[in-house]
């Protein structure tokens, strides 16, 4: 038995899911997601508000892509950017001595000092990181809706 | 389809969280003030106070500090502006509102530490219906009809979105968070009397 399109589908599922928790969690609570973002102190006032409403939906819209299995290619492209993005984030934080929560799945904004999880925070990123590069590298597998099966469809 | 169910999406966060200058807003609430509720307003040391009534840290400033700085503003020394913030929860809002449904019947300080004195220990218990804030309204000396129905009502509900997007411009990260004439409380002062005194102190107002 190929154990890849099997492993392209567990991928999938995982990073999806990730993705589409994450993004239905913040978008509940928008005002939240805006102040975490806020929190990182990386980016202008507004332009981190806008942020915080927009990124949920981007999430959200990725997750479902990659759940279901179309153009998979470029939402493990996206969600692997972002978990970079997220790293960088998390990791400059740490740096510059915020005490902030991610607010990677709702919540956000800064903390008591010594109660950040930066660390946690910044691992689960990267293994999330390291599975979208699997999935850029592999998208096709099981019970994907992929170009290559409707071609072949039609081709019948 | 997707990218239209995320351009929706966005659409439609952007547009909920705006201010809103419709809304039915409290009276002492004005734009300028970022929709604050003010007490005192011509005094001349300003603050501003950001808090959310689920916050447990708001809880303590209040337990802390609230009788203080409620009997400047008695005194008339200071004027105030609080700003509400609603994003612990849905109970948050209830209680917000409810809290300027007060300010009429000029109850707001009372009702204010009422609030913190009956605050849940878990946030988002479900203990704060309307229900249960016209009780601790009682309490805290407003029993008018006119404050019940504007609680049963949801009338100040939609103000507390105005709230929300005023911080959201002023950079509010956490809770409590208080500004003195523009200046941001030091942050081991809001649970330190003495140091809060003197802040005061140093501005005039004893």
């Amino acid at each position: 038995m190929k154990v890849q399109p099997w492993a392209t589908l567990l991928a999938r599922l995982v990073l999806g899911v990730v993705l589409l928790l994450a993004g239905y969690l913040k978008a509940q609570t928008p005002s939240k997601a805006q102040m975490a973002v806020r929190a990182y102190r990386l980016l202008p006032v507004s332009i981190a508000n806008l942020f915080g409403l927009v990124l949920p939906w981007l999430e959200i819209g990725a997750g479902i892509l990659l759940i279901v299995g179309i153009a998979v290619r470029y939402s493990s492209l996206f969600g692997g950017a972002l978990m970079l993005l997220f790293v960088g984030a998390i990791s400059q934080a740490w740096a510059r001595g915020l005490s902030i929560d991610c607010g990677c799945f709702g919540g956000g904004g800064e903390v008591a000092a010594g109660h950040t999880k930066y660390l946690q925070e910044i691992l689960r990123d990267l293994g999330l990181t390291a599975t979208a590069i699997f999935l850029y590298l592999y998208p096709h597998g099981k019970f994907g809706i992929d170009k290559a099966k409707l071609e072949g469809a039609h081709l019948e | 389809m997707i990218l239209f169910v995320v351009l929706i999406g966005v659409g439609f966060s952007v547009l909920s969280n705006k201010t809103n200058s419709k809304v039915s807003i409290p009276s002492t609430v004005s734009a300028a003030d970022g929709y604050g509720i003010v007490l005192n307003k011509d005094a001349k040391v300003k603050v501003d106070l950001w808090e959310d009534f689920q916050c447990p840290n708001c809880r303590n400033f209040e337990a802390v500090a609230g009788g203080y700085i409620n009997d400047l503003v008695r005194a008339g020394k200071i004027r105030v502006a609080f700003h509400p913030m609603t994003f612990i929860g849905p109970e948050s809002i209830l209680a917000a509102a409810a809290a300027a449904c007060t300010v009429d019947s000029g109850k707001f300080l009372e009702m204010h530490m009422a609030l913190y004195e009956s605050q849940p220990a878990k946030e988002n218990s479900g203990t704060w219906t309307n229900a249960a804030l016209k009780v601790i309204a009682a309490t805290a000396g407003d029993a008018s009809s006119a404050t019940q129905s504007c609680i049963d009502s949801g009338k100040y509900v939609n103000w507390t979105k105005n709230i929300e997007a005023d911080a959201a411009t002023k950079n509010v990260n956490s809770t409590p968070t208080m500004f003195i004439n523009g200046k941001q409380l030091d942050q081991t002062h809001y649970l330190n009397l003495a140091a809060l005194k003197a802040d005061f102190a140093a501005l005039g107002v004893k």
